[in-house]
């Protein structure tokens, strides 16, 4: 059971990655890989629904950061799997529809991926049973949703609806977060269960009002809400697939399911009341309203998902028992009538190739199957009684009317309710006889043609769900509602049946007014009103948000020079003022030399010591002639390597010699797309200034290693000394620490390497570096490559570079070398051979994308780690076994030479990446 | 024996230095480019190479002969020639006019012909 558990949490992040390792095999593998996951994922649920349909709460636990009190916590209730039952029934039929309605080209591994990535990450926010998971799992489905809104990006308006749906649903999430906060922090735990039990501590808290508030505005911006809920008609831009599972069936409801897990501790009390009431209420009647007014079918079904969503917002603020239960119901119903007349919308757009209803009529002869299928979908939206929609609009209207204590104020939802069905009824009248009725079309780009096969199938099996729920509710849904319901209560239920005839009563009166006027509404509009023409001006959400988020970026950036002056020189003072400053506070009645006495310096120190200072001076006086600048800086580099050497840091001079010749090539040649002089910018007076406070920080650096030198510290050296033959199994023990005591970091180092060369690549990857076609002096550039004798000479040098590099990776782990070194030596021997023959030429012979030769550095890094666990030690633990071998005899290796490998890798491919890319060689002679 | 080396390799280090100091002030008094690039790579080449044989000497005698000396010469010679060439090659490029040609006449004369054939044929 907690297998099954956790496997349902992650298989669809681990299917996500399927449709692209499927790609190559057949062109509907990446739809075959997403639907076999879905349906895994859907069988998960299903094998766990016992455990959730007889009212049982289970919360698994697993260790994760144990010295953190960090766990991965899941929860298996009634409401979880309500809604992990939609996720991945609905998920399933998606990833079929889809196959059929994509085009061959947008039927990308990325699509599928995306979808995956959605559903398991709504999968995360029910299943989560911590609330910072269930944060996180939200903003992932924004995300998600964001990537599939975009995922036509060459279409203006899918990127401004993804830009807009990520605005309004990330800074709903973020507010989620500072609310989620506020709760963990009253309850001293973010776990489901103890926040659900301390609900007298939660509403008596004086910052109840705040937590309310921030829960809601997550909440109301992801379930589209209004005022937040312009965001989904623009969502639209999606692929139909996508509407019909995210913003129709899941995601929109993930803020509705936020509102229902959190219902028993902070619902019931009079803030909630209004609030959420009152939001849903004006949500339902608003957006039925505009609905009726749309000529796009998916604009038209948008905002019948907002008003519906509005509806069961309404029924989750009254409060009743019984109102949350017709909220549930409702839900599930909602799900499945709405994602069927998506798409039916999905597939009229299809056949038709438009989802204009002034343009689209009379289809039904052309696609009888499909007008059918919606005309019952459609009829299970307007509350026809026989189909689900009825029964859970009949406990809707009920519910209204239950608020007779508010006295004139109880009579607003009922007769808002009832003006809301009407609409309801009026634009899904409009839905299917705008397009499936009235006389022929002649407006229509092609001739319209039935749906394909699969295209039809989920629309089919919805319909029929839509059928079996209202004719036998007892049968099919109550198990499930009565589960959902019992968990979102956390209560015993209330008293209730599901059945289609109560007797003539109040609220069917209001149903049969509903229909009845909603079927007049529409057919006065139509022929009467000039439904077709007229254009409905509401204030436009988008347009404010535009204009808002425009606003901010003016603000920010009037307001930035102040800090800004986009100059070096000035951040550079900055930080080296404030530091020199905290630093003479830290020196503050300290004596500058301790108790140790000071080494004698011999000749050869000195000597250095004054080359390096004059070297540093004439640097300073020659900046401004960046080549011999570049020499100078070259020379104090050789110097500093000198003294590494000299103090008994043979690595780090190694280290420091090879790092100083990478920096000098790519300095020299970034120097080639720059002019040989620097400008003078600085005025005297800040120049004065700026030389002031460099040798103040000089001296106070040079005080501080005074002062550190000459204290006896006791470090952590001898520790690493000590261990690290045994435990690291090496001598060398700086390359020790490097790949087995902090190989997390060197991990997270080489991974930031990665980073940055990748990033360098991507800067440069359209930049336009064409070299001038004549040098400085206006002559044509010298039309042979470079000399013969550097081609000569430069050939033996790859394979010596290479031999020194495995000396030095070998021998790494008990003397001076190791993977970074060793890199370090291959890179520049193959960068010799870009110098000496040109880029076409090592092209040829080395065929390689250095970029990747980085990316498998990286990745065998995190193998070699993970090794360990299989031998169930903590991530990157090394182990140094001995070998016997033939003829070699006993062979000591050490397992992190692996990891070693990595770092080598990646090194390797870094520096290549820089040199060969950012130095324009590759692109250059490819033209 | 040790005696006839020490001699030795003090002839090479007088001679060594020389030649470096004969290296570096061609480098400095020389009239034209291609003349002052001679200093470096030549004398000074030489010199480097005749430390580097007393230092040899002195240490074998000493018992402690390494091969390091043998593996600077080795990239010394490999080095130089290759930097001296590219140096010529971008200096005739670039066409800095020889002693007798820096004359205002030269240049202007050098600039006029911005697609005459460099000093190497091209292959």
């Amino acid at each position: 059971m907690d297998t099954a558990l956790l496997a349902l949490a992650l298989v669809p992040f681990v299917g996500a990655l399927l449709p692209a390792a499927a790609k190559r095999l057949f062109g509907l593998a990446p739809a075959v890989a997403a639907g076999a996951t879905a349906v895994l994922a859907l069988g998960l649920v299903l094998w766990l629904a016992p455990a959730a349909l007889d009212g049982g709460t289970t919360v698994h636990r697993w260790e994760w950061v144990p010295s953190l009190g960090l766990e991965l916590a899941l929860r298996w209730d009634g409401l979880s799997f309500l809604f992990a039952l939609l996720i991945t029934s609905i998920g399933t039929l998606v990833c079929v529809y889809a196959s059929g309605y994509l085009e061959p080209h947008e039927a990308t591994p990325r699509f599928y991926g995306l979808l995956l990535l959605f559903m398991g990450a709504m999968l995360g926010i029910v299943l989560s049973e911590n609330l910072l998971v269930l944060v996180i799992c939200w903003e992932l489905t924004s995300i998600a949703s964001f990537l599939l809104i975009g995922f036509r990006g060459h279409d203006a308006d899918s990127r401004q609806g993804a830009r807009l749906a990520l605005l309004v649903t990330g800074s709903g999430g973020l507010a989620l977060l500072a609310g989620v906060l506020l709760i963990g922090d009253a309850v001293g735990s973010y776990d489901v269960s103890a926040v659900l039990a301390a609900a007298g501590t939660l509403q008596q808290h004086p910052l109840y009002g705040w937590m309310l508030g921030l829960v809601l505005f997550g909440a109301f911006t992801k379930s589209a809400q209004f005022p937040f809920h312009f965001w989904l008609p623009h969502a639209m831009a999606a692929p139909t697939p996508v509407s019909a599972y995210l913003h129709s069936a899941t995601m929109v409801k993930a803020g509705i399911f936020l509102l229902m897990r959190l219902y028993p501790a902070l619902g019931g009390t009079a803030e909630w009341f209004w609030v959420v009431s009152t939001a849903g209420a004006a949500t339902l009647l608003f957006a039925s309203g505009v609905a009726l007014y749309k000529h796009d079918l998916k604009g038209l079904l948008a905002y019948s998902t907002v008003s519906h969503l509005g509806l069961i917002v309404l029924l989750m603020g009254l409060g009743t028992p019984l109102s949350e239960v017709a909220a549930v119901f409702h839900l599930i119903n909602h799900a499945v009538f709405k994602a069927s007349l998506f798409m039916a919308a999905g597939i009229v757009d299809h056949g038709a190739g438009t989802r204009d209803m002034r343009r689209l009529s009379g289809l039904f002869r052309f696609m009888p199957y499909t007008a059918t299928l919606a005309l019952v979908a459609a009829c299970a939206m307007a509350g026809v009684p026989l189909l689900n929609g009825f029964l859970s609009k009949e406990m809707f209207l009920t519910e209204t009317l239950q608020l007779r204590e508010l006295g004139w104020a109880g009579l607003v939802f009922p007769a808002a309710a009832t003006l809301a069905s009407i609409f309801t009824v009026a634009y899904s009248t409009r839905f299917v006889h705008d397009v499936f009725f009235g006389g022929p079309s002649r407006d229509l780009p092609h001739e319209p043609h039935e749906a394909a096969r699969w295209l039809r199938f989920p629309v089919e099996l919805l319909v029929i769900l839509c059928l079996l729920v209202g004719l036998f509710p007892g049968a099919t849904v109550e198990p499930i509602l009565r589960a959902a319901a019992g968990a979102v209560l956390q209560a015993p239920l209330p008293e209730f049946t599901l059945k289609i005839w109560h007797g003539f009563n109040l609220p069917l009166a209001m149903s049969l007014l509903a229909l009845a006027g909603g079927v007049t509404l529409y057919f006065y509009r139509r022929y009467r009103g000039g439904l077709h023409d007229y254009v409905p001006a509401w204030v436009q959400g988008k347009r404010l948000t535009e204009a808002a988020v425009a606003f901010v970026q003016d603000g920010a950036r009037a307001f930035w020079p102040g800090f800004d002056g986009e100059r070096l020189g000035r951040y550079l003072f900055v930080l080296v003022f404030f530091s020199l400053l905290v630093g003479l506070l830290g020196y503050a009645g300290a004596p500058l030399v301790g108790p140790r006495p000071v080494q004698p310096a011999s000749a050869v120190d000195v000597v250095a010591t004054v080359l390096l200072v004059l070297a540093v001076a004439a640097t300073v006086v020659l900046h401004r002639e960046r080549l011999a600048a570049l020499a100078l800086v070259g020379v104090i580099g050789l110097i500093v390597a000198l003294a590494f050497a000299r103090f008994s840091a043979p690595d780090l001079a190694l280290t420091q010699i090879l790092v100083e010749i990478v920096t000098l090539l790519l300095l020299l040649l970034a120097l080639r797309w720059l002019p040989n002089r620097t400008p003078r910018v600085a005025l005297r007076g800040r120049q004065a200034r700026d030389a002031a406070i460099a040798i103040a920080a000089g001296a106070g650096c040079g005080a501080l290693a005074l002062a550190m030198l000459t204290r006896p510290v006791d470090t952590i050296a001898g520790y690493f000394t000590a261990t690290a033959p045994g435990e690291g199994g090496g001598y060398n023990v700086v390359n020790v620490i490097l790949v087995d005591f902090r190989g997390f970091d060197t991990l997270g180092e080489i991974t930031v390497l990665g980073i940055a060369a990748i990033g360098i690549a991507a800067l440069l990857h359209r930049l336009e570096l064409g070299r001038p076609a004549l040098d400085p002096l206006g002559r044509a550039w010298a039309s042979r490559r470079n000399s013969l004798q550097f081609e000569v000479v430069a050939r033996p040098l790859l394979p010596v570079g290479l031999l020194v590099s495995a000396y030095l990776f070998l021998r790494g782990h008990n003397a001076p070398g190791g993977g970074f070194i060793a890199g370090l030596v291959t890179g520049v021997a193959v960068f010799v051979q870009y110098l000496a023959r040109g880029a076409t030429w090592v092209d040829e012979r080395l065929p390689l994308n250095y970029a990747h030769v980085m990316g498998w550095g990286l990745a065998i890094a995190v193998v070699s780690g993970l090794g360990s666990l299989a031998f169930r030690h903590p991530f990157l633990t090394s182990s140094t076994p001995t070998f016997e071998l033939p003829l070699l005899g006993e062979l000591k290796f050490a397992s992190a030479t692996f990891f070693d490998l990595g770092v080598y890798l990646a090194v390797v491919g870094t520096v290549l990446v820089i040199l060969a890319e950012l130095a324009g060689l590759r692109r250059q002679e490819r033209g | 024996m040790s005696g006839f080396v020490e001699v030795l390799v003090a002839v090479l280090i007088v001679a060594g230095a020389a030649f470096a100091f004969l290296g570096s002030l061609g480098l400095a008094r020389f009239p034209d480019f291609y003349m002052r690039l001679h200093g470096p790579s030549k004398a000074t080449t030489l010199g480097i190479g005749c430390l580097l044989l007393a230092s040899l000497a002195h240490f074998a005698l000493r018992g402690e002969a390494s091969l390091h000396e043998v593996l600077i010469t080795l990239f010394v010679s490999l080095t130089t020639p290759v930097s001296a060439h590219l140096l010529a090659r971008a200096a005739r490029h670039r066409r800095l006019p020889a002693r007798g040609e820096s004359g205002p006449a030269a240049r202007v004369d050098a600039t006029a012909r911005p697609d005459a054939p460099s000093g190497n044929a091209p292959r």
